[in-house]
């Protein structure tokens, strides 16, 4: 009981000199107290309590019913009293989430993580960053025996936790898709069956699934409803949308989806996103797909996964370093 | 059990009997002027509790002596409709939604021990202790 | 940021007029005042976004929530007032071409 007692010591000290001579001084002190006083979680109840006692002990001829007005007040103060009980353990509690939440994020970093093929026909970059702890992204890459390169990526609609959750279910039902359901279209569609069935009826994808073949340098692909794509063609020097029709995955379970073709030719590259990235606010408003057009050209001459970071790192600082959605981009490069 | 007084709760005076009921035996027993206060607020939160939500019940203290330890025992019983998620209850945050079983985090803070018992439809039994320090 | 949802009733009709932004903060008042309707049968819901000035995605997986609701019910749903930016994130979605959408000019509720 020595922190109470040294407690109760500082409070005489400083409200007798404060009695004494009405400086500032002692007031600093009393607010100096009032921070020792929440550090040893002492209640307001008590202090009221120490008040009266120290008052007694100044002013032993101090009129009773002053004196019966801090027991008064001192019962009115329990309200806050258990307020600030309920507030310290709201606090102790809110740490514990926030840890919880720390560990499932790494979980789910490892349930979600994929490796990037390593082909000397492409060069791949990818960059995922959620905007709170966890990832509403996805990202996914898989190689079949005929080294054909499939690349998934894939936005929940929503935020946070439960969009997480719902990234791991995508992620089972890709794995668990057989080999030869590798055509884009044919894996949207399966997949837009599993989310139909598992997930949450206010619950979407969008997705975009893109596979692209060595021997002839095709790339096929087809869209849930996800963010268009760029595609850079290095002959002209010019960037097109990727555009690709298709329902969101979750919505029908009947949708069927268009797969589109494209060679691929030396120099040229895909660039898949989530709208994390086309979404960025900076203080002009959100950026134009010409903005990040503009960005691309400028990372041009790095490696692939130098230019998705040195994107990334740019256009996180453009909106201050506040990241409101999460951020996914990808960037294929043909060597061939 | 040495002592033991009781005040039914039918209405609202009758918090008041049950706060001066608890008062008389924690100055008795010596408590303090805060832990008297911390004392009759839990009864009042208990009391207030089985006057809005149960209709009638009754409040008990008891004067404990065990091993030389001397301490205040509150029973608060009802034939309530009893508590159906005793945890959810006793969460904190719950204090504020005015529902059933609100106050009982903050009693239960207020006391040494808390003890609660409730069965749907039956009623329910709340022990809570302070020990005189 | 917040929206005010303003529904106008008319025997089976329901005009909804939204004003404000739609994101994680609004969603869940625009899905509690939307729902209820929606379950009911055959109801037509036309949803004036004229004066929304911001949505995310939240906000499309609440309205395809209530679309989906509406269509098991039998009934209709029409969205108006889109601006620009809103209708390509229909566009884009492919919910442009299952729900009905009027854009900007075809006009707003009056």
């Amino acid at each position: 009981m020595d922190i109470r007692e040294n407690m109760e010591k500082k409070y005489h000290e400083a409200l007798s000199t404060y009695l004494k001579d009405q400086n500032e001084q002692a007031l600093y002190q009393g607010q100096k107290i009032s921070r020792l006083h929440i550090k040893y979680n002492i209640s307001p109840e008590e202090i009221i309590s120490m008040h009266k006692n120290n008052l007694m002990e100044l002013y032993p001829e101090l009129p009773g019913k002053v004196l019966d007005s801090f027991d008064f007040l001192l019962e009115v103060m329990m309200g806050y009293g258990i307020a600030y009980r309920e507030h310290q353990s709201l606090r102790h509690q809110q740490q514990e989430l926030k840890t919880e939440i720390e560990i499932a994020a790494n979980v789910q970093h490892t349930l979600l993580e994929t490796e990037i093929p390593d082909i000397k026909a492409l060069e791949i970059g990818a960059i995922s960053v959620p905007a709170r702890q966890m990832n509403g992204d996805y990202y996914h890459f898989v190689q079949d025996e005929n080294e054909r390169i499939g690349v998934g990526i894939a936005d929940v609609i929503g935020k946070g936790i439960p969009a997480a959750l719902c990234m791991s279910m995508i992620k089972y039902a890709m794995d668990s898709l057989p080999e030869h359901r590798h055509e884009p279209k044919s894996v949207l569609e399966s997949l837009n069956r599993v989310v139909e069935h598992n997930v949450d009826p206010s619950m979407f994808i969008t997705m975009f699934y893109g596979l692209y073949d060595p021997h002839d340098r095709q790339f096929s692909y087809a869209s849930a409803g996800h963010e268009p794509g760029f595609y850079y063609d290095a002959a002209t020097g010019a960037f097109s949308d990727l555009d690709a029709k298709g329902l969101l995955l979750g919505v029908d379970k009947k949708t069927r989806y268009r797969q589109y073709e494209k060679t691929v030719n030396r120099g040229d590259m895909i660039i898949l996103l989530s709208d994390g990235v086309t979404e960025c606010r900076t203080n002009d408003g959100f950026i134009e797909r010409e903005t990040l057009i503009g960005l691309i050209k400028k990372n041009m001459h790095l490696q692939a996964q130098e230019m998705v970071n040195n994107i990334y790192k740019q256009l996180e600082k453009m909106q201050n370093f506040q990241l409101r959605d999460d951020f996914t981009l990808i960037i294929l490069k043909s060597n061939v | 059990m040495e002592f033991q007084s009781c005040v039914k709760i039918i209405n609202e005076w009758d918090i008041v009997a049950a706060r001066q009921l608890g008062r008389n035996v924690a100055k008795e027993l010596g408590f303090g002027t805060v832990d008297q206060a911390r004392i009759t607020t839990a009864i009042s939160e208990l009391a207030r509790n089985i006057y809005l939500y149960a209709g009638q019940g009754s409040v008990s203290i008891e004067k404990l002596n065990i091993n030389g330890k001397s301490g205040l025992k509150i029973i608060a019983e009802d034939q309530g409709p009893g508590i159906e998620d005793i945890r959810r209850v006793m969460e904190d945050g719950y204090t504020t939604s005015g529902g059933l079983g609100a106050g009982l985090p903050g009693a239960k803070r207020l006391m040494d021990d808390f003890d609660i018992e409730s069965i749907p439809g039956e009623g329910t039994k709340i022990i809570a202790t302070k020990w005189l320090r | 940021m917040n929206i005010t949802v303003d529904v106008n009733e008319l025997n089976t009709e329901f005009n909804v007029k939204l004003k404000g932004e739609i994101d994680a903060y609004t969603a869940p008042k625009l899905r509690e005042s939307l729902f209820p309707i929606s379950e009911q049968e055959n109801v037509s819901i036309t949803i004036d976004l004229t004066e929304v000035s911001y949505m995310d995605s939240t906000g499309l997986g609440v309205f395809v929530g209530a679309f989906k609701s509406v269509r098991a019910h039998n009934g209709e749903f029409t969205l108006v007032g889109l601006s620009e930016r809103l209708r390509r994130l229909f566009d884009i979605t492919g919910l442009a071409d299952i729900i009905d959408i009027k854009s900007g000019t075809e006009g707003g509720l009056e």
